[in-house]
């Protein structure tokens, strides 16, 4: 047993093509990314000249438009950890709750847009908020209530809450299904028991599923902060950042900054921090969760 | 009492349901109206003339089939070397011994951690130098190394939930370890397997940035593109807008009707086990 499980060639034939795609396509990438970040380089193929450390200090000195991106990003994190988890655990629950047929076919409805792709959410969003000829501000118009029509992405006090709202509304299955099944491996006696004791409705749940879903909390928190911060593909292809910077995130900027500015050193030096943002992120909210759920 | 409370949870859900699909559900009725409905008042509009051509200028126009083909290509292959190198890896890092597995372990899931949109830029001048921009190579390599390391993460918690008398009893019998691997690993993880399927075809399927930022070759274009491209040529023609994204969408739902039970199953046993 031990013999086979030790077989050097198997093992070097199974880790070594994986890593060596891992190697190529991310490690590579970023050491050649920490390097075009200390020039001024304007594009793949120009001039190289040499710059230091100026990049970075532009970076984190002078440029607020880094640090809206970054904020809007936590603003859209906590958006996801306040709205859709609690969202995501309650539909969890009742659908764990409701059993036979519906929970089947509900949970395979709620899911559906999650097989959706991000160019056709994107567009069909834009169409759906069209200022004049969105769905939403003639539903607001037809009940009279035209004081509450917005140019939904196209104003800045609107347009980060509406990204927030777009994306909810496309992630929220996924959200639902791994609630969902955290709740389905909680055993149905805890919940009889606690009910003996007196717990009932909301108290029941907020005694019992909360704590014991922690696990599963705990890594969809740490998933929700990382997919706010790699927020990219929706807001391309919708404000681009606009209007002003209200929906800037990171990666569309650095994308601009390569592509449409001509700044590629800039744009290497902005996903070097980008990386370090992330890694950072992961780090604190594994251990923030980690000691939270030591405590409870 | 009881079955009260699950009609009221029914009428609910039924409520949420109908609010949550109603996008897709106006998108679907405008796709067979005339873009004339579309700058009208109506909320949703019956089709009494339903415009066949908007679907006739999704195919054509849209370049439908190239791009499906594209699509299917792409991904098929990316699924394809996705499973088999996360089943290795999963495989070396749970079962086998050797030094620094743990090491490589929290490398591999690095790859979770880093945006994909960071390595966008150096990519695309190693991608240029290596001749892999316009290729489907250049499509299929980063897919499947954003994809490798969430499926190992996802296969690594299944291969902890199975008993490991099942490989010594095999041992017994004189399999190699790669028998061991791929015929007697392999089918009992069936249900994770499918999972990384599943999420791995979604994931490339409806892949866009990287795919915009590799490709500029039409012959090579994937999906999405057919909606991108619709946008700039027929900007005021929202019927046949709608018509080609209607059209696109319907591959991976209906991929996802066929699997979704085993979606569950999957996410289910991987989430149970932690």
């Amino acid at each position: 047993m031990h013999r086979v499980l030790r077989n050097k060639t198997a093992i070097f034939l199974f880790v070594f093509p994986g890593l060596l795609l891992f190697i190529l396509t991310f490690l590579a990438p970023i050491l050649l990314s920490g390097y075009y970040s200390l020039t001024d380089t304007l594009a793949p193929g120009t001039k190289i000249h040499m710059v230091g450390l100026q990049n970075y200090a532009d970076l984190i000195l002078h440029d607020t438009r880094f640090w809206i991106a970054l904020r809007n990003a936590v603003l859209l994190g906590i958006g996801f950890i306040v709205l859709q988890h609690p969202l995501s655990i309650f539909f969890a629950v009742l659908l764990d709750r409701i059993g036979g047929k519906a929970e089947k076919i509900f949970r395979t409805i709620f899911f559906i847009p999650c097989v959706i792709s991000v160019v056709v959410i994107s567009k069909m969003w834009l169409s759906l908020l069209d200022p004049t000829f969105g769905i939403l501000n003639k539903l607001l118009a037809a009940v009279g209530l035209e004081s509450l029509q917005h140019a939904w992405l196209g104003e800045s006090s609107t347009a980060l809450g509406t990204m927030l709202f777009i994306l909810i509304w496309a992630g929220f299955g996924w959200g639902l299904l791994f609630y969902y099944a955290g709740v389905k491996g909680i055993p149905e006696d805890l919940y009889e028991a606690a009910s003996l004791d007196g717990a009932s409705g909301l108290k029941l749940h907020l005694r019992i599923t909360v704590p014991l879903l922690k696990p599963v909390i705990a890594v969809q928190v740490t998933l929700a902060m990382i997919t706010a911060l790699k927020q990219m593909e929706l807001v391309f292809l919708t404000t681009n950042g606009g209007p002003g910077d209200s929906t800037q995130f990171i990666a569309v900027y650095l994308y601009n900054k390569a592509f449409s500015a001509s700044q590629y050193g800039y744009a290497n030096a902005i996903s070097i921090l980008f990386i370090v943002v992330c890694l950072i992120a992961t780090y604190l909210s594994n251990k923030f969760i980690r000691s939270d759920a030591a405590e409870a | 009492m009881r079955s009260r409370y699950k009609t009221g949870i029914w009428i609910f859900f039924l409520i949420v349901a109908l609010l949550q699909l109603f996008p897709l559900i106006w998108l679907v009725d405008f796709s067979f109206n005339s873009s004339a409905d579309f700058y009208s008042d109506h909320i949703l509009k019956w089709p009494t003339d339903p415009q066949w051509q908007n679907y006739k200028n999704a195919w054509i126009d849209g370049k439908f089939l190239k791009y499906f083909l594209n699509s299917v290509l792409v991904s098929g292959v990316t699924i394809v070397l996705t499973v088999v190198l996360s089943l290795t890896l999963s495989y070396a890092f749970t079962r086998m011994q050797w030094r620094m597995r743990s090491f490589f372990f929290s490398v591999i899931l690095l790859g979770i951690m880093i945006p994909i949109h960071a390595t966008l830029l150096p990519n695309f001048a190693i991608f240029k130098q290596l001749g892999l921009t316009d290729s489907y190579l250049g499509l299929i390599l980063p897919y499947t190394a954003v994809s490798v390391p969430l499926g190992t993460f996802m296969l690594t918690g299944f291969l902890r939930s199975i008993p490991k008398a099942v490989e010594e009893s095999a041992v017994m019998d004189g399999c190699s370890i790669y028998r061991i691997v791929f015929q007697i690993i392999a089918p009992l993880m069936a249900p994770a397997l499918v999972t990384v399927v599943v999420t791995t075809f979604l994931n490339c399927w409806n892949e866009f940035i990287m795919a915009s930022t590799f490709l500029s070759k039409d012959a090579l274009k994937t999906l999405p593109f057919s909606v991108m491209n619709f946008a700039g040529q027929y900007s005021s023609d929202y019927g046949s807008q709608f018509a080609v994204m209607v059209l696109t969408s319907v591959p991976a739902i209906v991929i996802y009707a066929l699997f979704n039970e085993q979606i569950t199953k999957g996410v289910t046993a991987g989430a149970v086990k932690g």
